[in-house]
């Protein structure tokens, strides 16, 4: 067992815990985009990052990758932190803003808006398919081919792959495939928020229509109620009665 | 013959050494022929040599050593003959006859060969007497020059394997990471660790098998310190690799070594092989247990490979890519074995601390950073090359000192250190020390040592776009801040360079570099937004720029600027325009093109110090466009011809402005104010018009009728002028006020300052401005036979060429305190009186005037010598004690050091004026407190040019305009475009081959004397139209200019 400072907390952990690990032990949410309990830590989405050290030894080291140490110093959500998180999330966005994934992270970290022109990107290049077909499927049918800008995943020399079995966990995995955003501005940078707290689809149903994952109609609908005064059109946002 | 023996070996080494030492007095020729050499034909030069040799039946009595690099690249090949130790330079194949024949047979030295040097003009014979290698420390390539590379017994006479004997034999591993860690040696290949602890660390390490890795990437652009230490001297680095691998318990080593470097693989290749046959590497290494294997890899042209983690992927066939840290490679590195990395010069290093001692090794450098570093000082430096320094040598030793300095006169403006990963520093902190410490808290990095120099004509903002280009296309792109930043930023960037930047990017800017710079997984991406973050940190002005006001000051971003020439013109004139129509033969359009925007281009052909072509894109490499000769020739021609500017102008507004002054300020704002429809009025004081185009400027540069041809013109549109009226004199100035809706002051700077040196009242002791305004307004003045001036701007040159015209004057002198080039006066100005037999007194200040009987007999002055660095970016004067003379001038000295402006006609209104007696304005609209009273010209700005007392009245007609119309007072900026493009002309091989600049023909020095007729003649119009040939139409590069000209291309097509 190590003793490591975790948020100003004195905690133990295990050894060969990375930051990641230990954070989610003591129940402290760190946002991940390329990392997977079942799949190895690539490091490359530098969403977790967290500030280690202190004073002027402080870096930024991505948790997922980085292993505990006796006496290491971590913080989770300094200001430097939660703000990097938003430039990283807004980059993303700029990428793949048609990920419902990302769309979550932006609308539960506050990043409203877009400073950079849109790619409409379909891969956001996190490695979660290749480590998938790697280590899960054991195929090895698709990887990291170029470098910098032209980066991109595919099978060797673009040929059809042999190996591939077509299973689809590829798919399955990927942040940016799976769920295509159906909220109400697809196309915009920010699609207005998936989070939100009451549900006004009660007023419609007898249940709540997304369980656990709130939908974005809630503070849409709020935000459309507010906005219409002498709208004709007052249709919910469901386009119901 | 494999030693198995360390004494055997080293008895082997103590002959080889003997024998040298035996042979030190024999004859022998060394030729550098590193990668630099060959790039300038030194391999023909060695050709050449050989065969001179057998000629002379001289091929086995004279040694010719071939060697690498020698350092200073600027001069390669470089032929150094032995014993004597004379250092030939810039050798060519055509020179090794002679110098077989003189410097060999006849042991004559041969003068044109020897290195000039540049501040005095003496020749130098010796390597150790040139400037460009007294302050450096080369305990590393010295080497270099005494060694051939491909001959271990080269290498063992220099006391090579000493070291690894004395290791062997005496030392424990221990022993040897403590040497280390004593001297202070620090990662030489950019991060500085210190060396020996990371031995440690890798010996500590839990493993029997440990790796060692000699990182011989060096992709920094412009870095090529590692190739000439592996092409010069090979062995130095193999045995530091020896030594390290002993140390830290591995028994194999690797040479990670970029592809691009084929003879630096082939020197290593043959090194190694010649260690392997001495019993050096392998098993049993000279009879004892250690045992060493290395193995030469090639990378694949991948910057990010010389990133450790990366280095060792590629090492083990995998994609290059770095990977988190911990665990570091000293714990987990090659196959998942304990790995020691360090960088060519690190390992180099190594046999010189055993030799010599950690101690002899830390008392080089600083505190923090001990020993010396090789840089490769390039860019626009007058000494390129690989200069090894002791670190804390300042940065402007190594620019001015060991540099030489900026050639072509430029002005020196930032130096980047460290490669892309690197940062700018300005010139305000070349005095920084060069160490780990101090180069980061400017937020550059020492980096692998590479030293890029920039002049005044480098764009900060482009020099962060290429090394960003360059970075976007190295990174790895695992990481998403790296990659998607990288991208973003370059966006960004690219949007200020193309003149679309908005306020808020600076911020952007700064926000995302800092945390590409936190969050990036690798060194690549944690240092790629220093050169970015240091331009705007430091030239945060320079970015505004472009953003704010569409300029680009050193002339360089195309979409931005068209051509250098017209962004760089403060009045915007249409240069690529009326050029390509010269060229054309379409005078009368060039003629209308100027006049559009210039109201005094026959003046301005004349006097105009021309910016233009200080920028132009052909004196980069060869002589400018003769600008302001080619438009002399369209208003000689249109004077000639009789054309008019088309220009019709009636008064269609109600409102009445009036102008004070009219010099060259106020005529162009009259004129645009008059076009706009103004009724306008010009108030002058002298009895003549031009203000000091006619009162100042002498008639051999600008003759009288030149001038009122222009003025003609413009008074054609409907100005009017009163001279003879004094404003605060003949009119108050309130009275203006009540009367007119609008004010211009454009009364122009004339008071003279006083020198303040005793017995400046004497009698005969004239001020610049007034003797020429008495000259110019035909008044008689008398002067002596020998007149002195004192000062090196404009005003001082004409008072000397007017004096040396008066009759009866027979000898005139310019005492100047500094050098000529840093005279302010116009380049032409300057030889024409130098051609008209003027002395120039250089270095010399005035103290004291000397009188008898109440008339100058002659003044006193004292030597300078040039020292430190002032504000002004020159060399400050320093008088030498003890080096006081006299100037013997008689009765007359003509003083001229600066002028002020006169505002007292102003008294009583609230104007706000500065301490050097200027109207104080708004710089970008020229309004002054008082609302409705602008004011521009050297009033404003003290003395300058005509040009830019030009562009503040044309900018101030457009203020006074939406002043006038109740909108708001603002300029709007926008990018520099031509209103048309001209199809280029297309020239044959045999122009191009003989293009160049004519020289302006003038009246020869005899037909000058005594008279005041134009000295410049003129072009005729066949020079006239070559010249204008010669245009490489810099404006057809812009994204509009190539479509405006591949339209015009269509259009043609489709009507033949």
């Amino acid at each position: 067992m190590l003793k490591i400072k975790l948020n100003r907390l004195e905690v133990q952990v295990e050894e060969g815990w990375t930051i990641l690990e230990a954070a989610e032990f003591y129940g402290i949410e760190i946002p991940t985009l390329c990392h997977h309990d079942g799949l190895s830590d690539y490091g490359a989405c530098r969403l977790c990052i967290v500030e280690i050290g202190e004073g002027k030894d402080a870096k930024f080291v991505s948790s997922c990758t980085y292993p505990v140490e006796e006496g290491l110093v971590v913080r989770t959500h300094s200001k430097k932190v939660i703000n990097y998180r938003k430039l990283i999330i807004e980059l993303m966005l700029a990428r793949c803003h048609t990920s419902k994934t990302i769309q979550d992270l932006a609308s539960k970290y506050n990043v409203t808006s877009v400073r950079f022109k849109l790619k409409s990107d379909d891969c956001i290049l996190c490695g979660l398919c290749t480590r998938m077909c790697e280590e899960q499927m054991d195929a090895r049918a698709i990887g990291f081919v170029n470098r910098g800008k032209e980066r991109k995943i595919t099978t060797p020399f673009d040929i059809k792959s042999d190996v591939c079995r077509t299973c689809g966990a590829c798919m399955y995995i990927c942040p940016t495939c799976q769920l295509r955003c159906q909220g109400p501005e697809p196309s915009g940078a920010v699609c207005g928020g998936c989070l939100n707290i009451e549900y006004p689809c009660l007023d419609v149903y007898d249940d709540v229509h997304c369980y656990l994952d709130p939908c974005a109609a809630c503070l849409l609908e709020e935000s459309r109620k507010k906005k219409s005064t002498s709208n004709t059109e007052e249709k919910n946002v469901f386009n119901k009665d | 013959m494999k030693f198995l023996d360390i004494d055997e070996f080293k008895s082997l080494c103590s002959k080889i050494r003997k024998s040298k030492e035996d042979k030190s007095n024999d004859l022998c020729i060394i030729v550098s022929s590193g990668t630099c050499g060959q790039a300038k034909r030194s391999l023909a030069v060695i050709d050449a040599l050989q065969e001179s040799l057998k000629k002379h039946n001289l091929d086995k009595k004279v040694d010719l050593r071939i060697t690498g690099c020698h350092g200073f690249c600027q001069v390669e090949p470089i032929v150094i003959i032995n014993p004597e130790n004379i250092f030939y330079q810039n050798v060519k194949p055509e020179d090794t006859g002679e110098i077989v024949s003189e410097a060999i047979i006849n042991k004559k030295v041969i003068d044109r060969l020897l290195y000039v040097d540049p501040k005095t003009g003496k020749k130098i014979k010796y390597e150790k007497d040139i400037p460009f290698y007294q302050k450096q420390v080369r305990t590393l390539l010295a080497n270099n020059v005494l060694i051939d590379p491909t001959k271990i017994g080269d290498y063992i006479g220099i006391k090579g394997y000493a070291a690894l004997c004395e290791v062997l034999k005496t030392m424990k591993a221990e022993e040897v990471i403590y040497e280390v860690k004593k001297s202070g040696l620090r990662g030489r290949g950019g991060a500085g660790f210190p060396t020996g602890l990371k031995w440690e660390f890798c010996r500590k390490a839990k493993g029997d098998v440990k790796y060692i890795v000699c990182n011989a990437d060096e992709g920094d652009p412009g870095a090529y310190m590692n190739r000439s230490l592996l092409e010069g001297n090979p062995h130095s680095v193999l045995e530091g690799m020896l030594i390290g691998a002993y140390a830290i318990g591995s028994s194999e080593g690797f040479i990670y070594v970029r592809h691009e470097y084929p003879l630096a693989v082939k020197n290593v290749k043959i090194a190694i092989t010649q260690m392997e046959e001495y019993g050096l590497l392998g098993k049993g290494i000279l009879g004892t247990e250690f045992d060493f294997d290395i193995e030469v890899i090639m990378g694949a042209g991948a910057f990010v490979c010389g990133e450790e983690t990366a280095l060792i992927a590629s090492i083990e066939g995998k994609k290059g890519e770095p990977r988190q840290r911990p665990p570091f490679p000293a714990q987990k590195g090659i196959w998942k074995k304990p790995t020691n990395i360090n960088n060519v010069e690190t390992w180099a290093n190594i046999p010189l601390i055993i030799n010599k001692g950690a101690e002899w090794f830390s008392e080089i450098g600083t505190e923090g950073s001990k020993g010396t570093k090789i840089f490769s000082l390039v860019g626009k430096i007058n000494n390129t090359g690989l200069v090894e320094v002791p670190m804390g040598i300042t940065l402007r030793e190594m620019v001015y000192d060991i540099g030489g300095g900026i050639p072509n006169g430029k002005k020196f403006k930032a130096v980047q250190t460290g490669g892309p990963s690197g940062g700018c520093v300005p010139e305000e902190l070349l005095d920084t020390s060069v160490d780990y410490e101090s180069l980061k808290a400017l937020g550059s990095i020492m980096g692998s040592g590479g030293m890029v120099v920039m002049d005044e004509d480098t764009c900060m903002v482009d020099t962060a776009k290429y090394f960003l280009e360059f970075l976007q296309e190295e990174s790895c792109g695992k990481c998403l801040t790296c990659r998607e930043g990288i991208e973003r930023l370059l966006e960004i960037l690219t949007g200020i360079t193309e003149g679309t930047g908005k306020e808020e990017d600076i911020e952007l800017l700064k926000e995302l570099g800092e945390l590409v710079k936190d969050t990036s997984m690798c060194g690549l991406g944690q240092t790629a937004p220093n050169p970015l973050l240091s331009t705007i940190r430091y030239f945060k002005d320079e970015y505004e720029q472009h953003i704010k006001y569409k300029n680009c000051p050193a002339a360089v971003c195309k979409e931005i600027i068209s051509s250098p020439c017209q962004h760089t013109c403060p009045i915007d004139t249409e240069v690529p325009v009326y050029i390509s129509l010269i060229a054309r033969g379409r005078f009368k359009e060039a003629f209308d093109i100027i006049w559009k925007d210039n109201p005094l281009p026959s003046v301005c052909a004349r006097v105009c110090h021309h910016p233009c072509e200080f920028k132009c894109q052909l004196g980069k490499f060869g002589d400018p466009i003769s600008i302001r000769g080619l438009k002399r020739f369209v208003t000689d021609y249109a004077l000639k011809e009789g054309f008019k500017p088309s220009c019709k102008t009636e008064k269609t507004k109600k409102e009445k402005v009036a102008v004070i002054g009219s010099g060259p300020a106020g005529l162009t704002a009259s004129y645009y104010l008059a076009r706009k429809g103004y009724s306008v009025t010009v108030f002058e004081s002298l009895s003549v018009l031009g203000g000091a185009l006619a009162a100042y400027i002498p008639g051999y540069r600008l003759p009288r009728d030149i001038l009122n041809a222009d003025i003609k013109n413009i008074r054609n549109t409907g100005v009017e002028i009163k001279t003879n009226v004094t404003v605060g004199k003949d009119i108050l100035f309130d009275e203006l006020r009540d009367k007119y809706d609008a004010i211009f002051i454009a009364t122009g700077a004339h008071k003279s300052l006083k020198l303040g040196i005793p017995n400046e009242n004497t009698a005969g002791v004239l001020h610049a401005m007034d003797f020429l305004k008495d000259i110019n307004l035909g008044k008689e003045v008398k002067i002596g036979k020998r007149v002195g001036v004192i000062g090196g701007g404009n005003a001082a040159v004409d008072a000397a060429r007017v004096a040396a015209r008066i009759k009866g004057c027979e000898k005139v002198f310019i005492i100047y305190r500094r050098t000529i080039n840093e005279m302010p006066a116009i380049k032409e100005e300057v030889d024409a009186a130098i051609e008209e037999k003027i002395e120039m007194q250089l270095l010399t200040a005035p103290t004291k005037i000397l009188t008898k009987d109440g008339k100058i007999t002659g003044i006193e002055c004292v030597k300078m010598r040039l020292g430190e660095m002032d504000e002004s970016g020159r060399k400050r004067p320093i008088p030498i004690k003890g080096s006081e003379f006299v100037v013997e001038v008689d009765s007359l000295i003509v003083v001229a050091i600066g002028e002020q402006p006169d505002v007292s006609f102003l008294d009583g209104n609230k104007f706000e004026i500065s301490k050097h007696n200027t109207i104080v304005v708004n710089h970008e609209t020229f309004v002054t407190n008082v609302p409705g009273v602008f004011a521009g010209g050297d009033v404003v700005k003290g003395p300058n040019t005509v040009i830019e007392a030009m562009s503040s009245g044309k900018i101030a007609a457009e203020m006074i305009d939406k002043y006038l119309q109740g909108k708001p007072v603002v300029r709007e900026y926008k990018v520099t475009r031509p209103s048309m493009y001209i199809e280029p002309v297309e020239l044959t091989e045999e122009e191009v081959m003989e293009a160049e600049r004519p020289a302006m023909p003038c009246l020869s020095v005899s037909e000058r004397v005594n008279n005041f007729n134009e000295v410049e003649l003129g072009f005729t119009e066949q020079a006239a139209i070559r010249e204008a040939r010669r245009c490489v139409r810099c404006d057809l590069e812009t994204g509009d200019g190539k479509k405006q000209f591949k339209e015009e291309v269509e259009n043609v097509k489709n009507k033949t």
